[in-house]
């Protein structure tokens, strides 16, 4: 038994405490080694409904979501809302009381605008988990992406990460590298001086070019996807400088395959802008790793929380 | 309207004619609204209503430049009638009010029209505002002979810039043969477009897109040049930066013809309190960070900023309560600005009620062509009762606006306004 | 075994005035372990066993059985280990505590084994409940047996035990507590404890 605060939430990365932390990210491993097994599914959560509510479309994390409350046996309802409909009509007040009367015990929750699992926590007493809110935070995203990092590493401490990309745009940045910031895993950022926030944001190691980068000596290299309407907004001349400057190469590669450098990606990849087809099938590729464990932690995620609703009172 | 009684305001001190110190006087009030007597031991008419100021102090009226009342059109939000009454629980006698309602008070017959409202439905003066160009669209000029014959006491095109300087140039040229005042929301529309919070660390941690500083500088530098290069009179509204406020200090060296205002919400939060994305801190121009509050009440102290004004901008909650991207600018601030000035700096020390009546009372009286309101025998009784050891709970159910959303909900602050007299009416607050 | 010296051991006569008393010292769990390992292969000879411990002392139980077997009859008996915890049926009714999951881990297929399931003692039987729903999860043993340390009986479940060393008659305020060298910093002991204040509550 850990001694822990009930948590009825997971918003953000921010407000969580190391041993909050290590709690999920172990007790994901567990989780993990069911998968091994040819029942994959254990009855936690047995009688328990969880909400998926996605306001943007994710097939990936929606899915993710869906599997791991499954393997738990909990109900899953999902529910995509075309944003269109949502922005002229219904309030967020009015979509909360709906979703209160529908009595969930968890919503999982991903909105366009920052700070609506917030407010949807607030006014409900199902626990809830952002699934991701404008540029703000991905906090199962972070704890898959340590988990698949501690896999690696089981001595994390002072391993060093480059995020390559949109980091302006990208609550993954943001939710992982304060993460491995917690966890004490050293990040730097490499991308386009338009893409990566200035020094006084807190971005304090800024490589400039591959170079610096390789000579880092980067245990993981964690490319973002790069939004292709960044280039209607003036953040780069083209895709095709982008790839040139920035994308995942196969001469670059080589560099990282002698630096025995992992890869990893959040995903959907843009082949072609942020890494070639060939870099794709590197042998110290992480994607699909991270794809696994994002089950295992949300299995983790929704196995902790602890619903206001029903008897857990 | 029933014919008033005499009121005696007895037991509280006044403000001297520089508000330095307060001196233990009464005030008479005859049945005319005009003040008859002040002192001690004066004859006081037998059936005089008596108000008791017994530890509070009578503080001029206040005014305020920079009120949406949002009459006519957006009735849901606020009122003329609700606004005045808001002002009055807050100490305020008197405001301009911003022209962008709907349809926008753009010509001299939308001005006769709102001003005969307010002669109707308001318990306090007000005074409507035009836009610069029609519509507040930024395209054309409006027409400004009309709207000065109905004597606006200003052109503004409210929260909107003139996102074209060539524009801007013309309407500051022809507003000067008219005498009226320019007052200019600066901003830089392709670099705040689609902006919530100040870009900053905390918008960076909130994942919010920014509203740069540079934003608004740009803007007062530009209509700071095209001021001086027109040698006309602009008011620079809503100053929230550093960089912008220095622009104003030199500009004001150079000799031109500039003022400038700030809000109380400037002067007391940065963008750092804004918690759990509550968008009563959502405001337009954006809270900022700790440094440029500094560098703002340093400004108010040493009167590189002239004029103190709420921004009065009531929302229901409802519009409020949406994603704080979508959420509009602003909040309700007439009821709450007097209480923070003096719980966050008169009660502290920081500086006195002198400052507060120069920046919110006489100065902003001055801006608008009018006679500062004193407390003074054959003067139209204009002030409120204050009582320094009170305290007052901000809350939604206790402001008189229709569109109670404010960052200080649920605070207390120090400070209680009894109740304010304006003419042969006396209006107490609670 | 159950001896006549426990018999005077308890029940407990004046319970306020003792707050643990122990019931077995190392000696006695040596010999009540060689005893469990004994009636173990004496039934069912001739079918394949497999160990399954619960997380904890279950496991440790379940080692020194086979580790006796290795000694005494020179075969591996393999031990594999189970935590429960995702199996509870009171995860809904869960107040503070946080439950940390282990792995579970079985080397070895249980399709159509004899599966001796080890916990250190048996009380409700609701954790031998899980224990079934997790293990059927990983296969279909030909059998499944238990094998405790304790019984210290107040069932809640129609669940027994097929083979125990010690029957102890309990109320719901009292604690048995099993302590292995492995897993405590002490020597091996089974101990009631009961609390005053509980007792007097």
């Amino acid at each position: 038994m850990s001694e822990l605060k009930p948590r009825k939430d997971l918003l953000d990365i921010e407000s969580l405490d190391l041993s909050e932390i290590e709690y999920v990210l172990s007790n994901a491993v567990p989780f993990k080694q069911l998968f091994q097994r040819s029942v994959k599914k254990v009855p936690t959560l047995r009688g328990k409904t969880v909400l998926n509510l996605f306001y943007e479309p994710s097939t990936r994390t929606s899915s993710s979501f869906e599997v791991a409350a499954h393997r738990l046996s909990a109900d899953v309802t999902n529910f995509t809302v075309s944003s269109s409909s949502v922005v002229k009509g219904e309030s967020l007040l009015d979509t909360i009381e709906t979703l209160q009367a529908m009595r969930s015990d968890y919503i999982v929750i991903r909105h366009k605008a920052a700070g609506v699992p917030g407010i949807v926590a607030q006014h409900t007493k199902a626990s809830v988990v952002n699934a991701g809110d404008g540029f703000h935070a991905h906090p199962t995203q972070a704890l898959l992406d340590a988990m698949t990092v501690r896999e690696v590493f089981p001595e994390h401490q002072g391993r060093r990460v480059v995020i390559v990309g949109d980091i302006l745009h990208s609550r993954v940045a943001r939710s992982t590298s304060t993460l491995f910031h917690k966890l004490g895993i050293e990040v730097a950022y490499f991308g386009p001086g338009t893409l990566v926030p200035a020094e006084r944001h807190g971005f304090l190691r800024r490589l400039m070019s591959w170079e610096e980068v390789f000579d880092w000596k980067p245990d993981v290299i964690y490319l973002l996807r790069v939004q292709l309407e960044r280039q209607e907004g003036a953040f780069f001349p083209s895709i095709a400088e982008y790839h040139k400057m920035y994308g995942l190469n196969s001469l670059r590669l080589n560099k990282l395959r002698q630096l025995n450098s992992w890869l990893m990606h959040p995903g959907p990849v843009n082949r072609g802008v942020e890494i070639t087809d060939e870099a794709m099938r590197y042998e110290r590729s992480l994607i699909s790793t991270q794809v696994e464990n994002g089950i295992a932690v949300r299995m983790a995620v929704l196995h902790w929380l602890k619903p206001e609703n029903g008897v857990d009172s | 309207m029933s014919v008033e009684k005499s009121r005696l305001f007895r037991g509280g001190r006044i403000a001297s004619a520089e508000a330095t110190e307060f001196v233990p006087e009464d005030v008479l009030v005859d049945g005319s609204g005009t003040i008859i007597a002040r002192g001690k031991g004066f004859e006081v008419p037998a059936d005089a209503e008596v108000i008791d100021c017994t530890g509070c102090i009578l503080v001029p009226g206040m005014f305020d430049v920079h009120v949406h009342a949002r009459e006519p059109g957006q009735e849901h939000k606020e009122t003329l009638a609700t606004c005045s009454r808001a002002a009055l629980a807050g100490g305020v006698t008197g405001c301009v009010l911003m022209p962008d309602t709907m349809p926008p008070v753009d010509t001299g017959n939308l001005v006769k029209s709102v001003m005969d409202l307010v002669s109707e439905q308001s318990l306090i003066p007000m005074y409507q505002a035009g836009c610069l160009t029609k519509g507040r669209e930024g395209k054309e000029m409006a027409g400004y002979s009309g709207m000065a014959a109905r004597k606006v006491p200003m052109l503004t095109d409210a929260d909107h810039t003139v996102p074209c300087p060539y524009l801007m140039r013309r309407c500051m040229e022809y507003a000067k043969d008219f005498g009226v005042l320019v007052t200019s929301h600066c901003d830089t529309p392709p670099l705040s477009k689609g902006g919530a919070i100040h870009e900053g660390l905390t918008s960076y941690r909130l994942g919010l897109p920014g509203i740069p500083a540079m934003s608004q500088e740009i803007g007062i530098d530009r209509d700071i040049r095209i001021a001086q290069h027109t040698a006309g009179r602009l008011h620079i509204s809503q100053i929230s930066t550093t960089h912008g406020l220095k622009s104003v200090q030199i500009a004001k060296e150079e000799g031109a013809a500039i003022t400038c205002e700030v809000s109380p919400h400037h002067l007391v939060l940065t963008d750092a309190s804004i918690r759990d994305y509550n968008t009563h801190f959502k405001f337009d121009p954006p809270l900022r960070p700790a440094a440029d509050v500094e560098a703002l009440v340093q400004g108010f102290i040493d009167g590189s900023i002239d004029v103190l004004a709420s921004d009065h901008a009531p929302h229901t909650e409802f519009e409020k309560s949406s994603e704080f991207i979508s959420a509009p600018f602003g909040a309700a601030g007439l009821e709450t600005a007097v209480l923070l000035i003096f719980d966050r700096f008169i009660r502290r020390g920081v500086f006195g009620w002198d400052l507060l009546i120069e920046r919110y009372s006489n100065a902003p009286r001055r801006l608008i062509g009018q006679q500062p309101a004193a407390i003074r025998e054959g003067e139209k009784a204009e002030f409120f009762v204050f009582d320094e050891e009170g305290q007052t709970r901000i809350s939604s159910d206790c402001m008189r606006t229709k569109g109670p959303v404010s960052p200080f909900l649920g605070e207390t602050l120090s400070g209680q306004i009894r109740g304010t007299t304006l003419g042969s009416r006396w209006y107490p607050v609670g | 075994m159950w001896t006549a010296q426990h018999e005077q051991l308890f029940p407990l006569k004046n319970p306020q005035d003792i707050v643990v008393k122990e019931i077995f010292g190392p000696q006695e769990i040596e010999d009540g372990i060689e005893e469990l390992a004994q009636s173990i292969i004496a039934n069912f000879p001739d079918e394949d066993v497999v160990f399954v411990g619960l997380r904890t002392r279950g496991v440790t139980l379940a080692k020194r059985v086979a580790a006796t077997l290795q000694k005494n009859r020179h075969t591996d008996y393999p031990v594999g280990t189970l935590d429960i915890s995702l199996y509870r049926d009171d995860f809904g009714h869960r107040g503070r505590e946080f439950p940390s999951l282990e792995t579970s881990e079985l080397p070895f297929e249980i399709d159509g084994k004899r599966v001796v399931l080890f916990d250190e003692v048996i009380y409700t039987g609701r954790t031998i409940r899980a224990a079934l729903e997790g293990l059927i999860d990983y296969g279909r043993p030909a059998r499944i047996e238990l094998a405790v340390l304790v019984d210290r009986g107040l069932r809640e479940i129609p669940i027994q035990p097929d083979y125990f060393v010690l029957r102890l008659d309990t109320t719901a305020l009292e604690y048995v507590k099993v302590r292995f060298r492995e897993d405590d910093v002490q020597e091996d002991s089974v101990v009631l404890e009961s609390s005053k204040s509980e007792l007097e509550a």
